[in-house]
């Protein structure tokens, strides 16, 4: 079931039509818009801002899960064991411990799913961001890390604009997730050996 | 008012005449069916009688897994028996404690084994 095709986290061409896709559909629109005449080139011009804040805001997020969960339910259909999935912002893990695989899918490249034996896995560890010392010990995020192909990928399990104290809520779920999923991954990759 | 305020910081006060009840059985148990990110309360006693599985210490709880701490208080001066659930997650040592819930009417006299 595993492809060979080399890891590539950012499809460019997708970043770009993204990020900057909406932003020259809002200029196509208000240029548009001037040529008409005041109603219409006020409706187009109103479209085309709205259109682009609503893609940038949640809309092109939506479309991203639409995306994911398709290629999930796709690796099903295949007879992938989904045992384990995990969504953070930047990518999702699917961990099969039957077959001892894991499938990859970034949010910057939806259109493939990388799939591996978990024994490839390697350097597979938590990272709880630690910093400081003492009662002012904290942390702003929590991940867990592998290598694959020799890329380094981060999966976040709790990240934050502020830093928490160690024993606080969030992190300890961060943790707990990422203990789990490092659990997971180390026994679909004793699996596949 | 003040007995309120008093069981408050002390769950082991009778809640009928305020004195200090004995504990009469302590036992640890894992929820398989809660997972960390997948946590959903229950207040019901039958769930508790459904899904919990003895443990013998904390370690043998898997990583990710909901644990509960029951613990059986009886009053030595009326009588009254209530039973203490303690909900929370395991993580490296440290407890994430997800809800407590007193059952007083007698909903968990017989525990899972």
């Amino acid at each position: 079931m595993e492809n060979t095709e080399r890891i590539q986290k950012i499809n460019w061409f997708y970043l770009f039509l993204n990020t900057l896709g909406p932003a020259v559909f809002m200029v196509g629109m208000i240029a548009l818009g001037v040529a008409l005449p005041q109603q219409f080139g006020l409706l187009c011009a109103f479209i085309g801002f709205g259109g682009a804040v609503l893609w940038w805001s949640f809309l092109g997020h939506r479309q991203y899960e639409k995306k994911r969960d398709h290629r999930i339910n796709a690796l099903t259909e295949q007879g992938f064991t989904c045992n384990h999935i995990f969504h953070s912002e930047g990518n999702s893990l699917i961990v099969d411990l039957a077959h001892g695989q894991v499938a990859l899918i970034f949010r910057w490249n939806p259109g493939k799913t990388y799939i591996r034996p978990a024994s490839t896995l390697s350097d597979v560890h938590v990272e709880d961001g630690r910093s400081g010392g003492g009662p002012l010990a904290g942390s702003s995020r929590v991940s867990f890390l592998f290598r694959v192909d020799g890329i380094k990928i981060r999966v976040n399990t709790f990240t934050s604009n502020r830093r928490w104290r160690m024993d606080s809520d969030y992190i300890l779920t961060g943790v707990s997730k990422a203990d789990m999923m490092v659990e997971a991954l180390r026994s679909a990759g004793a699996k596949g050996r | 008012m003040f007995r309120k305020i008093r069981r408050l910081f002390q769950d082991d006060l009778c809640s009928d005449c305020a004195s200090k009840m004995e504990m009469t059985r302590k036992q640890l148990y894992a929820m398989p069916t809660q997972w960390v990110g997948h946590y959903v309360p229950h207040t019901d006693a039958e769930f508790y009688k459904r899904n919990l599985t003895l443990v013998k210490k904390k370690a043998d709880i898997p990583v990710g897994m909901y644990a509960c701490g029951l613990i059986a208080y009886r009053c030595p001066q009326c009588g009254h028996r209530t039973v203490k659930a303690s909900i929370f997650l395991p993580v490296r040592g440290e407890e994430k404690m997800e809800q407590t819930l007193y059952f007083n009417q007698g909903e968990l006299r017989i525990w899972p084994d």
